[in-house]
C-alpha cells in the first residue's frame, strides 16, 4: 500500500480541493484592493481584489471534471468505432473510417484546440468535446490495432464458424479482450486530457471571464507577479501535482497489475504527442 | 516494397494529408463567431462600413470560391492580406518565423544529448537509486502543463533570484540577450526529454543484456566502446521515430511556451490571430504548422524504415 503513498498524495489533494472546495467556499466575494499580500487574506488577493484562497477552492472543479468527461467520451466513441474496423472484413468500410484521421492527425493538437474552441460559445461542455474530438483518433487507432490481433484468434475464427453472432463475438470477447490494452491506455489519455484543458483554459478557451479556475488564474494573476506570487504560483503547483500524480498512480497501477501476472515488471515508456499504432499493410 | 516506392507512396498520402487539412482548416475558421468585417470595423460598427469592409473582404462571396481563391493563391506562394495590419500574410509569418524556428532549433540540438546521456546513465545503473530517481522523475514531469512549470520557473528564477529576465517583452532580438533564451528552451526541453530519455534507457537495458553485447565484453573490447558503437544503435532505433514525434508536438506546444515569455514568434501570432479574428493569418499559419507535421512525419516513417527494414512486415 506504502508504493502509493506519493502518487496518492500528489493526486489526493488537488483533487479532495478541487471536489470539495466549492462546498467550503465562502459566499462572501466582495472585492478588496487588487494584489495584496496578507491584510485579512491568507494567500492575498488576486487582479481584481477577490481573495485568493476562496478562488483556489473554487477553481479546481471544472478542470478535474472536464478532464474526467473528456476522457470518458473519448472512450464512449473511440471504442465501438475502433472495435467495427478492427473486426469487418469490409475493406472500404475500413478505408471509409480510417482515412479520414489521417487529416486531423496532420494538424497539431493544439492548433486544432485553439481553432475548434474559438469556433465554439466559450461553454465548458464544448471543451469536453474538443478535448473528446482530438483524442479520438489516438484511440479509435489503437483499439482497432487490438481488435485486429484479437479477432484473429482460432477461438474468434471458431465462433465464426459456429455462426455466432457477430455483435456477440464483438462485445462478449473481443472487447473484453481488448480490456487490458485499453486500460494501459488509460493513464497517458486521462493526463493528456488534464494537459489539453488546463493549456487550453491558460489560453484563455473555455472559460468566461469572471469565473474561477486554476489555469485561468495562472494567466490572469502573471502581471502581478512581483506583487503577489501565491495567486500564480498555488494554481500552478496545483495543475502539476495534479498531473504528475495521476501519472504515477496509473504507472504503479499497472506495474502492480503486472507483477500480480507474474510477468517482468517492465513498463512501456509514455509516448508523447501521438502515438501510432499503424499495421504495416 | 521497395524504399523508393515506399517513398512515393509516403509522399503522394502526405499530399493528400495537406490539401485535405487546408480544406479543413478553411471551413474551421470560416465558422468563426464574429465576422472579421465586424472587428475589423471597431468599437461602434457602422452597418454601412461594415457591408463595405465585407464587400472588400469578399466575405459575400459563397465559401467554395473563397477557398478556392485561397488554395490557387498558396499555389502562388501568395497566402492573401492581413485584415489586421497592413501586409501580407507571407510577411507576418516570415517574421515571426525566426524566434520560433531559433526555439526550436537550440531545443533540438540539446535534447538529443541531454537524453541520450540520461537514458544511458540510467540504464547502466538499472535497480540503483539513480535510476529509480531517473526514471520517476521522467515519468512524472512527463505529463506537467508547459504553462505551469514555466510560471514556477519565472516566479523563482526570474523573480526571486533576478537570474532571468521574465519575458522577451522589451528585446529588439531574442540573440541579443542569450539570456533570454534560457528558461523558454529548458520549458520546451522538459517533455521531450523525458519522453526520450524514457526510450533509450528502456532500449539500452535491452541491448545491455543482449547476447552480443555479452559476446562484445567477453571479447574484452573497451567499455566505452561497448556501449557507444554497439549497444546505443541499436536501443536508439526506436527513439528516432519518437524523435519525429516530439518535433511535430514540439511545434504545435511551442504556442504555450511563447504566449508565457512573450517571444514573437508564429505561436503568438497564432493566439493573436485566433482571438483578433484575423482569418488569413490563421490560415496561413495553419498551413504552416499542418505541412511541417506532415513532413516531420513523413521523414520520421522513411528514416524508420531505412533504420530497421526488419519491420517490413506484409509486403
Amino acid at each position: 500500500m506504502s508504493r502509493y503513498a506519493i502518487p496518492g498524495a500528489l493526486v489526493g489533494v488537488p483533487v479532495l480541493l478541487a471536489l470539495l472546495g466549492p462546498f467550503v467556499a465562502s459566499e462572501d466575494t466582495t472585492k478588496d484592493v487588487a494584489f495584496l499580500v496578507g491584510q485579512g487574506h491568507w494567500l492575498g488577493t488576486d487582479f481584481v481584489g477577490r481573495d485568493v484562497w476562496n478562488e483556489v477552492l473554487l477553481g479546481g472543479r471544472s478542470l478535474v471534471l472536464i478532464a474526467v468527461l473528456a476522457t470518458a467520451a473519448t472512450y464512449l466513441v473511440a471504442v465501438p468505432l475502433g472495435l467495427v474496423t478492427g473486426m469487418t472484413r469490409n475493406r472500404w468500410l475500413d478505408e471509409l473510417l480510417m482515412r479520414p484521421l489521417d487529416v486531423v492527425l496532420a494538424i497539431p493538437s493544439m492548433l486544432l484546440l485553439l481553432l475548434l474552441a474559438s469556433i465554439a460559445p466559450n461553454i465548458a461542455w464544448i471543451l469536453v468535446a474538443i478535448v473528446a474530438l482530438i483524442n479520438v483518433p489516438d484511440v479509435i487507432r489503437l483499439s482497432r490495432a487490438a481488435a485486429l490481433s484479437v479477432s484473429s484468434r482460432p477461438a474468434v475464427e471458431a465462433m465464426r464458424l459456429q455462426g455466432e453472432n457477430r455483435l456477440r463475438i464483438g462485445c462478449g470477447y473481443v472487447a473484453r479482450a481488448m480490456l487490458r490494452t485499453l486500460a494501459a491506455d488509460l493513464g497517458t489519455r486521462f493526463t493528456g486530457a488534464v494537459y489539453l484543458v488546463a493549456s487550453a483554459s491558460f489560453l484563455g478557451v473555455g472559460v468566461p471571464p469572471g469565473t474561477s479556475d486554476w489555469a485561468a488564474m495562472v494567466d490572469r494573476n502573471r502581471a502581478g507577479l512581483f506583487l503577489q506570487p501565491w495567486a500564480v504560483v498555488v494554481p500552478a503547483v496545483l495543475i502539476i501535482m495534479l498531473s504528475i500524480g495521476v501519472n504515477l498512480a496509473f504507472d504503479q497501477w499497472l506495474r502492480n497489475d503486472e507483477r500480480a501476472r507474474g510477468r517482468a515488471a517492465e513498463t512501456p515508456a509514455p509516448t508523447s504527442g501521438r502515438p501510432r499504432t499503424e499495421v504495416v499493410s | 516494397m521497395n524504399l523508393p516506392r515506399y517513398v512515393l507512396r509516403r509522399l503522394l498520402l502526405g499530399i493528400v494529408q495537406v490539401v485535405a487539412a487546408m480544406v479543413a482548416i478553411f471551413f474551421l475558421t470560416d465558422a468563426l463567431p464574429g465576422d472579421a468585417a465586424v472587428t475589423t470595423a471597431g468599437d461602434n460598427p457602422d452597418p454601412a462600413v461594415i457591408a463595405l469592409l465585407r464587400e472588400q473582404l469578399r466575405l459575400d462571396e459563397p465559401a467554395w470560391q473563397r477557398l478556392g481563391s485561397w488554395m490557387s493563391g498558396v499555389l502562388h506562394g501568395d497566402l492573401g492580406e492581413s485584415l489586421v495590419g497592413p501586409s501580407p500574410v507571407t510577411e507576418v509569418i516570415g517574421a515571426a518565423i525566426g524566434p520560433t524556428l531559433l526555439l526550436a532549433a537550440l531545443t533540438v540540438a540539446l535534447l538529443v544529448p541531454v537524453s541520450v546521456l540520461l537514458g544511458m546513465l540510467a540504464a547502466n545503473r538499472e535497480g540503483s537509486r539513480t535510476d529509480r530517481l531517473i526514471t520517476s522523475s521522467t515519468l512524472g514531469l512527463y505529463s506537467a502543463p508547459e504553462f505551469s512549470t514555466a510560471i514556477l520557473l519565472v516566479a523563482l528564477f526570474a523573480v526571486q533570484l533576478g537570474w532571468f529576465p521574465p519575458t522577451a517583452v522589451g528585446s529588439e532580438s531574442l540573440l541579443s540577450n542569450p539570456a533570454l533564451l534560457v528558461l523558454p528552451v529548458f520549458v520546451l526541453l522538459l517533455r521531450p526529454v523525458c519522453s526520450l530519455s524514457r526510450l533509450v534507457r528502456a532500449g539500452m537495458v535491452d541491448a545491455l543484456r543482449s547476447d552480443y553485447v555479452r559476446h562484445a565484453r567477453r571479447l574484452g573490447l573497451r567499455p566505452t566502446r561497448v556501449q557507444v558503437a554497439h549497444a546505443l544503435p541499436n536501443a536508439i532505433a526506436p527513439a528516432v521515430q519518437q524523435l519525429a514525434r516530439t518535433l511535430d508536438w514540439l511545434l504545435g506546444g511551442v504556442i504555450v511556451v511563447e504566449y508565457v515569455f512573450a517571444v514573437p514568434g508564429l505561436g503568438t501570432t497564432l493566439v493573436e490571430a485566433v482571438s483578433a479574428r484575423d482569418l488569413p493569418v490563421v490560415q496561413g499559419l495553419a498551413l504552416v504548422f499542418a505541412t511541417t507535421t506532415v513532413l516531420i512525419n513523413l521523414a520520421a516513417d522513411v528514416a524508420a524504415r531505412a533504420f530497421a527494414p526488419a519491420s517490413e512486415v506484409g509486403r
